[in-house]
């Protein structure tokens, strides 16, 4: 599939399927259910201040622990260059976030809401150093035959803001096999829908984002409700000062 | 900030009739979620798709009856059902560990019960065949993994893991206690205790800390933990008549509730609530910044509150019956309007409805006596169906025939409670029914995926 800077690859991936037909009635039950998702993300947009879903000031970076949830587990992937790749190879050595997605879900506040979150996320490392080179974002498809390589790197290109900014990656498992063993050592749930024409997608899961360590362990766990880019952002900067503490010792 | 991905991505086919027509589809999915679930459980629950289909009670064993172990029982509540209001499975656990309260995991495949005297967690998987749980896994190490906390209380679904308030530690079997987080896969996470006057940690209110706990609940988008107080093991365990007539006893029963900066997990302030608050129930609307709870000792309503400055404040709204020494109020539960909060009365074994339309000022609308003996009432998200279960603890329910222990369901239309179905638990050698969760074949999206209808 084309993808077109600024356009609407993304959104085509979702909405005309394989085929790229005309857009049926289901069509645009998605494209509404991706309106809802935009109107609620807007409402989160500016991670500055407060808003009516996240109406509080977020504690501040380093005053507060996150504790070692478990380690990460690792697994056999396929990037959007189409070449494999280990999940851990994508977690070592930087503060990673783990978005498990997939690109037809058009559930309000779901996929599109995490990787909305993610976009912006991205944009705040632009022009953070410590975030570009410590931080790295990772968007992991469990929709294997659909979110192709190509598909994958199509919704790339559309949902990065920037050129520069922190690594993110895209991929899926590489076999259905190792999705199945992704998805249960990260508590992944995903169900088939009893109608595959749901105008929220095939697909019903839990929104499952995880912040893990250099050292390849969860601290934590996010979803609806606690996917507050301000959070998100102070977790990141709290793992990073506890990683100079370390050095100093 | 730059332009949210989701706007750019339809900013070419943005026009009035699609915006508006994208909040009908807003509403249509709302109405979906929202058409009937329990009020009372945790925001970051996946949620109901309909009607609620079973009831699980945990149930307390009685020794002499039946296996004499505690179990988790599920009752049919499908309308139409030829098995409507049957006890359909029965699952049970080993021995008798007070069997208390618990909940789901957010994804609602495991169902957490805790036992409050063993300190031990029975997970059961309800999500392979909901009609028929499975035990999957017993945590019974609890003590000695988080540190000393025991009396795990019940298990409140967050994000990936579960949060554990307690009631006691293992030092001295009192009062204060912890809040404990496990992950989904039953592995022990962290430990926060309550603060004290001696470990304040900075809270506001440190004057009142006593470490006590018994409910934790959170309203996501305030970032707000809220957390009450019971007592300690040593009471709990022991015999209610006994407990009453020990004035050295009474005297170590909670008298506080915590705001908590949620995410951080740490304490900020430290209210006085007299009287062993319990139960606490945030109201569902996008601006309803409060909270209800009831003391049991105080026979009284409190509202926490954000008031005009955004600072949360505790205070006294409303007696809860004017019978002398109190009626033991025990459980409660808002409804998703937040208008109507039924209060159930273990004294005098009536749920009491009160208007809460006004949180500040509370009207008693309605009472109904529901048996000799009442404790937990949990109800549908549409608020047409409550069920009430009647053991408080092993040692403090009543005595001879007023040891009732029972399941009732009843019909609400907002103004009278009418019974739907009755189940006898001592005539079928079950046991003392406890706490309510509901289940189901169909669950949906997360309550948080959607906004307020409010």
């Amino acid at each position: 599939m084309m993808s077109h800077r600024g356009g609407t690859s993304a959104v085509s991936s979702q909405v005309f399927g394989r085929d790229g037909a005309r857009p049926s009635n289901r069509v645009w039950l998605v494209t509404l259910a991706i309106f809802c998702a935009g109107i609620m993300l807007t409402l989160a947009e500016n991670n500055s201040s407060r808003d009516s879903d996240y109406d509080y000031d977020p504690p501040a970076a380093g005053s507060y622990n996150l504790p070692v949830i478990k380690p990460a587990a690792d697994g056999a992937l396929l990037d959007s260059n189409n070449k494999s790749v280990q999940l851990r190879d994508l977690t070592r050595g930087r503060i990673t976030l783990l978005s498990f997605i997939y690109t037809r879900c058009a559930a309000p506040k779901a996929c599109p809401y995490a990787t909305g979150v993610l976009t912006q996320i991205h944009d705040l490392s632009v022009d953070d150093k410590a975030l570009t080179k410590s931080m790295r974002l990772v968007s992991l498809s469990f929709d294997p035959e659909y979110d192709t390589p190509q598909r994958l790197a199509a919704y790339s290109d559309n949902v990065r803001d920037q050129k520069s900014g922190c690594e993110w990656s895209f991929a899926t498992a590489k076999s259905r096999a190792e999705l199945e063993k992704l998805l249960a050592a990260y508590d992944q749930t995903v169900d088939k829908r009893q109608n595959p024409a749901d105008p929220q997608g095939p697909l019903y899961h839990t929104l499952r984002v995880f912040l893990i360590d250099r050292e390849s362990r969860i601290r934590n766990i996010y979803s609806s409700g606690t996917l507050d880019p301000r959070l998100v952002v102070a977790d990141v900067k709290t793992l990073l000062l506890e990683n100079a503490r370390v050095s100093k010792q | 900030m730059k332009t949210p991905l989701i706007n750019r991505l339809h900013t070419a086919t943005f026009s009035p009739a699609i915006f508006c027509a994208a909040l009908v589809c807003t509403l249509v999915f709302s109405a979906n979620v929202l058409r009937a679930d329990e009020t009372c459980s945790s925001p970051y629950l996946a949620r109901i798709d309909g009607q609620e289909e079973f009831v699980y009670v945990w149930t307390l064993g009685v020794e002499g009856m039946g296996d004499g172990s505690d179990k988790l029982v599920t009752v049919d509540v499908k309308p139409g059902s030829s098995s409507y209001g049957k006890v359909v499975s029965s699952s049970s656990v080993d021995g008798r560990n007070e069997a208390h309260h618990g909940g789901f995991t957010d994804d609602r495949r495991q169902l957490w019960l805790a036992g409050l005297e063993s300190s031990r967690v029975f997970i059961f998987d309800v999500h392979t065949d909901p009609a028929k749980p499975k035990l999957t896994k017993t945590i019974d190490n609890f003590a000695e993994t988080t540190g000393g906390a025991v009396g795990p209380h019940g298990a409140y679904a967050l994000p990936g893991r579960v949060l554990i308030p307690c009631l006691s530690n293992a030092k001295d079997k009192g009062g204060k206690t912890a809040l404990v987080e496990y992950g989904n896969d039953g592995n022990y996470i962290t430990t926060h205790w309550l603060p004290t006057k001696e470990n304040a940690r900075g809270v506001s209110g440190a004057e009142f800390a006593d470490g006590y706990g018994y409910d934790a609940r959170v309203l996501p988008r305030k970032n707000a933990l809220l957390t009450s107080s019971f007592t300690g093991w040593k009471n709990y365990t022991m015999d209610f008549g006994k407990l009453t007539a020990d004035p050295e006893a009474m005297k170590h029963f909670g008298n506080t509730m915590v705001m908590w900066d949620f995410h951080a997990r740490q304490p900020k302030k430290v209210f006085q609530v007299l009287g062993a608050p319990l139960e606490i129930r945030w109201a569902w609307g996008d601006k309803h910044n409060y909270a209800f709870t009831a003391t049991a000792l105080g026979s009284k309503l409190w509202l926490v509150y954000a008031d005009d400055r955004g600072e949360w404040q505790a205070k006294e709204v409303a007696p809860i019956s004017d019978v002398k020494g109190g009626v033991l109020p025990v459980d409660i539960s808002i409804s998703s309007d937040d208008k109507t909060l039924f209060v159930d009365c273990f004294g005098d074994g009536k749920c009491r409805v009160f208007d809460v339309s006004d949180p500040q000022k509370p009207k008693q609308i309605y009472e109904k006596q529901i048996g000799k003996q009442v404790n937990m009432v949990s109800q549908s998200w549409d608020g047409k169906r409550l069920y009430f279960t009647t053991s408080l603890l092993a040692r403090w329910d009543k005595q001879g025939a007023d040891n009732e222990q029972f399941l009732r369901g009843y019909a609400w239309d907002g103004k009278e409670l009418k019974p739907a179905f009755d189940l006898d638990f001592t005539a079928l050698k079950l046991g003392r029914p406890h706490h309510m969760l509901f289940g189901s074949t169909k669950i949906g999206a997360n309550r948080t995926t959607v906004a307020s209808i409010h």
